[in-house]
């Protein structure tokens, strides 16, 4: 059985947030939801200022905190070690949001609207759909894993919490998450932790590596290269808007 | 002359009561509307957030789940130890902490995100790890044993009561008290402790310490309805004594929930851990008036029975009822303070606020069973006669 991670090269992250973008539209997160979201972090005080990036995913934790107080299961490791949320049995208690170190978890707030950013109805875009719709991913709606649950993708009905998945559709099909394919300074690397030649296992024993709030001991299967944990005199550019 | 005046303070209390319950129903109808806007809407129409989840409707859980326990283990007194003198109350407590119990689950489902799936825990669906699991469990036995008891109580209220009901409501009441505080109240305390991601809540301390705040509320409660249903029915409930002694026990519990309190404080602000010290500013800047309540509500209560010593039962009234308060706040602060730290040390605090709509439909679930107490209380046998007592 792999053990599923990624690994992020700071060094090489320059905070374009494309990875954002992709996973939104891989996904068609509602509004305001940022499965991946990346710091845009400052310190110093001009012309002494420094800026750094901080690509946050789920940290996908081996002793993950939101899968041991999720009172329903709905909350799991599946195949691979990925820590999945089965969108048809959360209740919608929000104890993993409260029990995640990381502050991942986006919970459905409204009722997601499935068509979010553009009206597809709209004359001068028909052509383009051609008849399909961007939002409307087939792959989102299907079972994955051992479990066989229905745990990928987003916009899922109201009062149902939700965060990454690591494209679990995608792997699926042997691609990568949408994140890691779509970062253009290949910062973002997906692979077999427990496999010596795998890409993440290379680059872990290449450069010095330390995960998020290691401290927690919640045991993430994300990974950083290049830079350092972020200090408390960090400030951060602009706030996360978490919901409106 | 006499009788002409019974008839009409028995119609005024009548038009008296059924004001009372109009009152109530309007709250609860306030309530029921914006519980339909927010199951239709969305929560979005809560002060809640992805950054703080939880908030007024897990405080009036934790704090109803307290009441339940506390006014049960006083509703007990008879039965569990040997105090007679308690009599009167026990049915009502007993009524007391099943529609405590009833309110908690009331806020849990108004607070998640899907009743019917809710449901199905812990029978249906339920993870062994989760200490939610558990204590939704114990609702059930508890609720189970609460309506068992009442059921042999009321038998004893109508004198109905065998010597067999007798034996049977006697060791009932024996095996609620444990369960009360240990199983159903205590690990409540465990659902934030078990967080460790929160400082503020991760100590191990944090289980009796609730079922310290459970006895508080209870014991206050208890007083309360005690004093209140004097003054609503013109006689002495329980005599003076007893409500004395009540106070008492109160003034042991506010005594032993400020020393822990103040414990707690001490190690919040002198913690080397960022998170206890980022909460310590959240409850005395964001969360200062609860604050304020919290302790001064304590001290005051406190005050008022140690310098009062059982002269004024309306004294010791207002002591339980500024105790109440002061629980809640503490609930409230617990819960809304525990999340300002920001998870990660870059962010900023996170603050909270309860909506309108949040704060309307906790009060229609108080006004529910407020409610459902005084139809209840009018309905079924509380009581068997007791004599006159002292003028209180």
């Amino acid at each position: 059985m792999p053990k599923l991670g990624m690994v992020i090269d700071l060094d090489k992250c320059y905070g374009c947030r494309a990875c954002m973008v992709a996973c939104k539209v891989e996904n068609n997160t509602p509004e305001s939801h940022f499965w991946m979201y990346v710091f845009r972090l400052e310190e110093g005080e001009y012309p002494n200022a420094r800026v750094t990036f901080l690509p946050r995913p789920c940290m996908h934790c081996d002793n993950a905190p939101c899968v041991k107080v999720c009172p329903v299961e709905a909350r799991y490791h599946e195949e691979g070690g990925i820590v999945a949320t089965d969108w048809d049995r959360c209740i919608g208690c929000r104890y993993c949001a409260v029990a995640c170190p990381y502050g991942v978890n986006n919970f459905n707030w409204t009722k997601p609207e499935e068509d979010q950013y553009l009206n597809w109805d709209d004359p001068d875009l028909i052509p383009l759909t051609a008849g399909n719709l961007p939002y409307a991913n087939p792959d989102l709606e299907g079972r994955y894993g051992g479990k066989n649950r229905r745990i990928a993708g987003g916009n899922h009905r109201h009062g149902v919490m939700e965060k990454c998945t690591f494209c679990v559709h995608r792997l699926d099909k042997g691609l990568d998450p949408a994140c890691v394919a779509n970062c253009p300074a290949f910062a973002l690397h997906f692979g077999d932790l427990d496999d010596p030649d795998s890409n993440v296992s290379r680059l872990l024993e290449q450069k010095r590596s330390w995960r998020l709030l290691e401290e927690d001991d919640t045991d993430p299967k994300v990974h950083y290269v290049g830079g350092a944990p972020p200090p408390e005199y960090v400030r951060q550019i602009e706030t996360v808007k978490a919901r409106e | 002359m006499a009788t002409r005046t019974m008839e009409s303070r028995t119609a005024l209390s009548n038009y008296g009561f059924y004001a009372w319950i109009g009152f109530l129903a309007v709250i609860v109808v306030i309530g029921l509307i914006n519980f339909i806007r927010q199951t239709t809407d969305g929560h979005h129409l809560t002060g809640l957030s992805d950054a703080l989840p939880w908030g007024l409707y897990i405080t009036g859980f934790v704090f109803f789940v307290g009441a339940s326990a506390g006014a049960t283990i006083v509703g007990l007194m008879v039965h569990a130890f040997g105090r007679d003198d308690y009599a009167p109350l026990a049915t009502r407590a007993l009524l007391v902490g099943l529609l405590c119990l009833a309110a908690a689950v009331l806020f849990i489902a108004v607070d998640v995100g899907s009743i019917p799936r809710m449901l199905r825990l812990p029978f249906i669906w339920r993870n062994e790890t989760s200490m939610f699991t558990y204590t939704s469990l114990t609702y059930y036995v508890f609720g189970a044993l609460l309506l068992a008891e009442l059921f042999y109580t009321t038998k004893v209220t109508r004198g109905e009561a065998t010597t067999g009901d007798k034996t049977v409501a006697k060791w009932l009441a024996i095996a609620a008290v444990p369960f009360a505080l240990v199983v159903v109240h205590a690990p409540h305390g465990g659902l934030f402790a078990v967080v460790e991601s929160r400082d503020f809540w991760a100590n191990p301390l944090l289980p009796p310490h609730f079922a310290v705040v459970a006895l508080l509320t209870g014991t206050a409660l208890m007083m309360g309805v005690a004093v209140v249903t004097s003054l609503v029915d013109g006689r002495d409930l329980v005599s003076k004594k007893t409500v004395a002694h009540m106070g008492l026990l109160l003034a042991l519990f506010i005594a032993i929930a400020a020393f822990m309190d103040f414990f707690d404080f001490l190690l919040y602000k002198y913690s080397d851990q960022f998170a206890g010290n980022e909460a310590w500013e959240a409850l005395w800047s964001d969360g200062i008036v609860l604050s304020t309540l919290h302790v001064g509500g304590y001290v005051v209560a406190l005050s008022i029975i140690l310098l009062n010593r059982g002269r004024s039962v309306g004294w010791l009234g207002a002591a339980a009822a500024i105790a109440v308060i002061a629980a809640a706040s503490y609930r409230f602060n617990l819960i809304a303070a525990g999340q300002s730290a920001p998870l990660l040390p870059f962010l900023e605090d996170v603050s909270y606020s309860p909506t309108w709509v949040e704060i309307s439909i906790s009060a229609g679930i108080v006004a529910l069973i407020t409610l459902a107490y005084s139809v209840a209380t009018r309905v079924l046998p509380m009581e068997e006669p007791a004599e006159p007592l002292a003028e209180m």
